[in-house]
């Protein structure tokens, strides 16, 4: 009984070792594995113009599924040459992207304000503050945290609009207090 | 006056709130916020009305009590300061046997008495403005951010406008995160709300909310100063037996000094960046 039980728990180490070693000569590349196994290299050339170009190639290639990785490397590499222009780049990027079916319009829209717009995506809904926001204020202000560090990126470090950072920084803070007052003064009515 | 400090300074031994500003100090400033003409606050979009004649009133029904709280606390504080000044430069502290030293202490002690009296006098009139205030404020809040609005449209009110661009006036200081004193952040308010006329219902909703919650905040100070009042008068009586210059009083009076003129050591706010610029020429047809 304990005989076949070692052997496969040692055939299970050789292939974790096996899979372990490709995996590390994978990231060596920085490449992922793609759908349907399409090799998925990540962009690696600094000049975002050729970056974009390398990741859409890819991205029509069965690397879809890597979406987020490559729009994470593409806005690493952007940070490289900040400019008002990388913003324009990156909206194209996701225009292109819902025209190939890459993204939907309305995650495309969430994607571009989340990084490059003052205004915060989080702070969509159609129902009234009381209702919506106020049970989950908690939430909601950690979700208004953690954009405001991705429009650090898109804003100030990729598109280098300070001012545009600072403003969302501002609505952020503004935000937390009128909140905090307004959810304070829905509950009071309780 | 500054309510929130009272009980602080009365136990002397706790370490003093931050933003002890909130009393006769606010109350001028809420007087500012009052003289904002009626059609400048009325301009704040149509559905937008965090300041109607009722909100305004109680705000200058507090800034009415408050001013009166200072005025009668005024002289009694520069006597009080003659009095500690007195017994310092007479050489009496270390030196309370001293017949001379005792009949200072007692004098001392009877003008703090008379000070936690007339606070005292004037706290429930204090209480119930603050709370008159707090309550329509509430309503208001409640019914035009809260109930009329979403999460967008409040951002998009706070923004100023529809598509995030600034507004070339300076913002008001928030509340608890300049360091700045609650009089010179509603001097701000103030200033906003009298040069933007028309389009500021982003500001004033900023305002709102910080009075709103500084009322709160004072409400629950002022309920616990009375409170110590009562205790710290009874002390006092007891020591106006032995003339005793207690470190606690000596705290009071200069807590109470802090709140009618301000306190020098407040910390400087922190310069923000300037106003922000017009967003970059590009408008993505992504942008929301």
């Amino acid at each position: 009984m304990n005989r076949p039980t070692a052997l496969a728990t040692t055939s299970r180490m050789a292939v974790g070792c096996l899979l372990a070693l490709s995996m590390a000569a994978c990231n060596s590349f920085n490449t992922r594995p793609g759908d349907s196994g399409a090799n998925c290299p990540l962009p690696e050339h600094q000049n975002l113009e050729v970056a974009l170009e390398a990741a859409q190639e890819s991205l029509q290639a069965g690397c879809a599924g890597e979406f987020d990785a490559y729009l994470d490397s593409l806005l690493t590499i952007a940070q490289g040459d900040p400019g008002p222009e990388n913003r324009e780049r990156f909206s194209e990027f996701l225009v292109w992207s819902t025209e190939q079916g890459l993204l939907s319009r309305l995650q495309a829209k969430a994607l571009y304000n989340r990084y490059f717009s003052v205004k915060f995506v989080s702070m969509a809904g159609e129902y009234n503050n009381c209702a919506l926001s106020c049970p989950r204020k908690h939430r909601l202000l950690s979700e208004l945290e953690t954009e405001l560090a991705d429009k650090e990126i898109g804003l100030m470090k990729v598109s280098g609009d300070q001012q545009g950072y600072y403003r969302a920084d501002r609505l952020y803070q503004e935000l937390e207090l009128v909140l905090e007052a307004t959810c304070t003064a829905c509950s009071a009515a309780r | 006056m500054n309510t929130d400090i009272l009980p602080v300074s009365i136990h002397a031994k706790r370490p003093r709130i931050p933003r002890a500003r909130a009393g006769l100090v606010l109350a001028y400033a809420l007087l500012a916020v009052m003289h904002v003409p009626q059609d400048v606050l009325a301009a704040t979009g149509p559905s937008i009305r965090l300041f109607p004649t009722t909100v305004l009133e109680d705000i200058r029904q507090t800034s009415q009590v408050a001013a009166a709280m200072e005025s009668g606390l005024q002289d009694i504080i520069a006597r009080l300061d003659q009095q500690l000044q007195l017994y310092r430069e007479s050489r009496c502290e270390g030196n309370e046997e001293d017949s001379g030293c005792a009949r200072l202490a007692r004098q001392l002690g009877a003008t703090y008495l008379e000070m936690l009296n007339a606070m005292g006098e004037q706290l429930p009139d204090m209480e119930q403005a603050v709370n008159s205030t707090q309550v329509s404020l509430e309503k208001r809040l409640r019914k035009e951010l809260g109930q009329k609005m979403t999460p967008w449209g409040l951002q998009e009110l706070l923004l100023g406008n529809g598509n995030g661009k600034s507004t070339a006036t300076p913002r008001p200081s928030l509340r608890g995160r300049s360091g700045m004193r609650l009089s010179d952040r509603f001097r701000q308010y103030y200033q906003l709300v009298a040069q933007s006329g028309g389009n500021n219902g982003h500001s004033l909703a900023v305002i709102a909310s910080d009075i709103y919650l500084d009322m709160q905040e004072t409400a629950e100070l002022i309920a616990r100063t009375r409170e110590e009042i009562s205790r710290a008068a009874l002390l006092e009586q007891l020591n106006q037996s032995f003339g005793v210059i207690t470190p606690e009083m000596q705290q009071v009076v200069a807590g109470v000094k802090s709140i009618l003129f301000g306190d020098p050591e407040a910390a400087a706010p922190v310069a923000g960046p300037p106003p922000g610029s017009e967003e970059q020429a590009y408008r993505s047809p992504l942008a929301m």
